[in-house]
């Protein structure tokens, strides 16, 4: 392996506190889907770099299994974005407050 | 006969009530009085014919049991002994007439049904006094009597005054009952049993200081029903109720139950010489206190309450003289001679119009000489007049309690002689204002149905003639009623019959002196004089007002200060204000609450940022 792992973890952690950042401070839906989506690469990342740090294939099997998870949890959440904007005709998130006590 | 069929004594009146109760407003108003006659007479017939069964030991029955838990049992049982036989016939059948009379008496009157249901609840209760075999049963019995007479007493409730009677009678004999309760509950865990024949076996085994306190603990329980002093308040204002309904309290039933509980647990009683002292002077203390009441008094039917305190007060001097058969005597007379004049009272009430003020009375003679006898011979046995019932029973206990050769019962002999001249006096004044002379306020006079006169013969025949019951040896007597209760410890006066001929003229001539008094005082009317002696007598010694200011009120102050003072501001503040604390706690947390993700999202994360900080330090350390 040429880039040791510390590199990788390092750049896998900083991509999720950007993400984490995003979904802190973005109002949009949207962007805090992306933000989300940053987290779970970082992750995914993560899981490859120790994956062939370890000459395991297990990790990066995993992250094969979150692609596809991922990828069917966009298509659900972009269509519940969708549901939501022809509801209240905004994907701000703090207008949702439908549960507040 | 069968045992079995005693039952049927207590539970034909019951039966009754319960007819009335159910459909009793849907009957014709003659039929619901017939019920109850019948219900009471059928139980009377049949205490005639059980009473084979009272000889000797008497007979034990059961019918069920009804608690058995560990050494608690309880039956509806009945001890049929000569004490219960001879209780349940004068019961029954001083009832009977009163029921009778009642019909009479109750024939303007709209819900009847209720009246006669109760009515024969009343005597449905105090059979099972009379009848139990335990003391649980008995006092089922003696809680219904309080009950029935609470009924009984408030049953023109549309006045707040009868209403009220009718309270103060529940609650003060009431007082009493918690004494009675206590004395069972000790009873049963010193010797193990209820039954009463068991309890009277058991008592010697028992420590004598216990004794005493059970049976002073009685002696407590019996002055509320038999309202003795202290717990006597209740009487006089029990006059609220209709005429029979008084008639049955004083005469059948309820003040009575004292009496005849002490007789009943006799056995127990007399191993306690502090308790029946006790006992002597409690008699002693009424018979005299109510007699210089009645002396006041201007309601017909309140002096002849404070008479029945008194006489009752006889009774208890004969129970604490050892004289348990002197006692049920004048119990059976009393209640002959009672009956007849309550019941007479009611006629002359009826034949004033609804008075009951014996100062503005008079004359009542003329109107209905018939009513006069009878009264006349109901006054008579009161005041003892010489060969009459009244006269023996009472003498009997005159004589009991001088045999007795100490201070407390020569002190109540006294008490007891003072009473009787007392009761004489009252008694012809009672006759001189209601009967002598001219009517002295216009009324229109109710209507007297048969039924309220021919109940009245039986009764002055029975009272007239009732000292044949217990006739001392020197009359010639062989005392049936001493020979038949055959009470053990039973106190035998052993005094030459020289004292007793002298104690019989003493008694002769202080029934001579109340009459020559009352005759020097009351042959013409002298007018109405009220001074501060005879208002003090007529509220009773102000024994409410004491009572008032002694319990009720700091009572009330005390609850006041616990319900207002401390239970109200204090214990409820003090909640309330942790109450608000919590809610306005609640509030502010509600506020986290946004219903936004971005809040949560955020409180998710500072959540990790902890966590994480944490394990840092904790590897850090």
């Amino acid at each position: 392996m040429i880039v040791p792992l510390e590199h990788v973890l390092i750049v896998a952690g900083l991509m999720f506190c950007l993400g984490l950042a995003c979904v802190l401070t973005r109002r949009s839906l949207i962007m805090i889907l992306i933000g989300v989506e940053v987290m779970i690469n970082a992750v995914g990342l993560a899981l490859v770099g120790a994956s062939a740090f370890w000459r395991q294939a297990d990790g990066q099997l995993v992250v094969v299994l979150l692609m596809a998870l991922t990828s069917a949890e966009v298509s659900i959440s972009l269509a519940m974005v969708v549901y939501l904007n022809r509801r209240k005709g905004t994907i701000d998130a703090d207008a949702y407050d439908g549960m507040k006590g | 006969m069968n045992p079995k069929l005693l039952f049927l004594i207590p539970l034909l009146p019951l039966l009754g009530a319960a007819v009335n109760i159910l459909v009793g407003m849907r009957l014709r108003p003659l039929w619901r009085g017939g019920i109850a006659v019948v219900s009471v007479a059928l139980s009377f017939a049949l205490a005639c014919l059980a009473w084979p069964l009272s000889a000797g030991e008497g007979t034990r029955t059961l019918l069920a049991t009804w608690l058995a838990s560990g050494g608690l049992r309880a039956d509806f049982g009945i001890l049929f002994d000569p004490l219960a036989a001879s209780m349940t016939l004068m019961v029954t059948g001083v009832s009977t007439l009163i029921h009778l009379y009642a019909v009479g008496y109750m024939e303007q009157e709209q819900d009847t049904a209720r009246f006669f249901a109760l009515l024969n609840l009343f005597v449905f209760s105090m059979l099972c006094i009379v009848l139990a075999d335990n003391l649980l049963l008995l006092f089922l019995g003696w809680e219904g009597v309080g009950f029935c007479s609470y009924g009984l007493i408030g049953f023109w409730y549309a006045r707040l005054d009868n209403a009220r009677a009718g309270q103060k009678a529940f609650l003060v004999t009431r007082v009493g009952d918690v004494f009675l309760a206590v004395a069972l509950l000790w009873l049963f865990t010193a010797t193990g049993h209820l039954g009463i024949p068991e309890i009277n076996a058991a008592a010697p085994s028992l420590a004598p200081a216990a004794v005493t306190a059970i049976v002073l603990l009685l002696l407590a329980g019996a002055s509320g029903k038999s309202a003795q002093l202290p717990l006597m308040t209740w009487l006089p204002d029990a006059m609220a109720g209709p005429t029979p309904v008084s008639a049955l309290i004083h005469a059948a039933t309820m003040v009575t139950a004292g009496v005849y509980l002490l007789c009943r647990l006799f056995p127990l009683v007399s191993l306690s010489p502090t308790g029946l002292a006790a006992i002597t002077l409690v008699g002693g203390l009424t018979a005299f206190y109510a007699a210089t009441c009645a002396v006041a008094q201007r309601e017909i039917k309140k002096v002849l309450a404070y008479s029945t305190m008194s006489q009752i007060g006889y009774m208890f001097i004969a129970v604490g003289a050892g004289s348990v058969s002197g006692a049920m005597f004048h119990l059976l007379t009393h209640a002959f001679f009672k009956a007849l004049l309550f019941m007479g009272a009611g006629c002359v009430i009826h034949l004033c119009g609804e008075e009951n003020d014996i100062h503005r009375m008079g004359g009542v003679k003329k109107k209905s000489p018939f009513v006069f006898w009878m009264f006349l011979a109901g006054a008579l046995c009161l005041a003892g007049m010489p060969l009459s019932g009244g006269f023996f029973s009472k003498d009997g206990i005159l004589l009991a309690c001088f045999s007795h050769d100490d201070g407390i019962h020569r002190l109540v002999w006294l008490l007891g002689l003072v009473s009787a001249f007392l009761t004489s006096f009252y008694t012809f004044r009672l006759l001189y204002l209601v009967f002598a002379g001219e009517a002295r306020q216009r009324t229109h006079p109710h209507r007297l149905s048969p039924l309220m006169r021919w109940t009245l013969p039986p009764l002055a025949l029975l009272g007239l003639f009732g000292g044949l019951l217990n006739l001392p040896p020197a009359w010639g007597g062989n005392e049936m009623l001493k020979h038949l209760l055959a009470v053990a410890n039973e106190w035998t006066a052993d005094v030459p019959h020289g004292t007793e001929y002298a104690l019989a003229v003493m008694a002769a001539g202080l029934f001579l002196l109340g009459l020559l008094a009352a005759w020097g005082r009351y042959r013409s009317y002298p007018g109405d004089q009220p001074n501060g002696i005879k208002r003090f007598l007529l509220a009773g010694w102000q024994a409410d007002t004491g009572i008032e200011w002694t319990l009720l009120k700091p009572f009330r102050a005390l609850a006041i200060f616990f319900g207002l003072g401390l239970d109200q501001t204090v214990i409820e503040g003090g909640l309330r204000l942790l109450a608000d604390g919590a809610h306005r706690q609640g509030e502010l947390l509600r506020r986290s609450v946004t219903g936004r993700v971005t809040t949560y999202v955020h409180g998710f994360a500072w959540g990790l940022l902890a966590l994480l900080l944490w394990f840092l330090l904790e590897t850090v350390r």
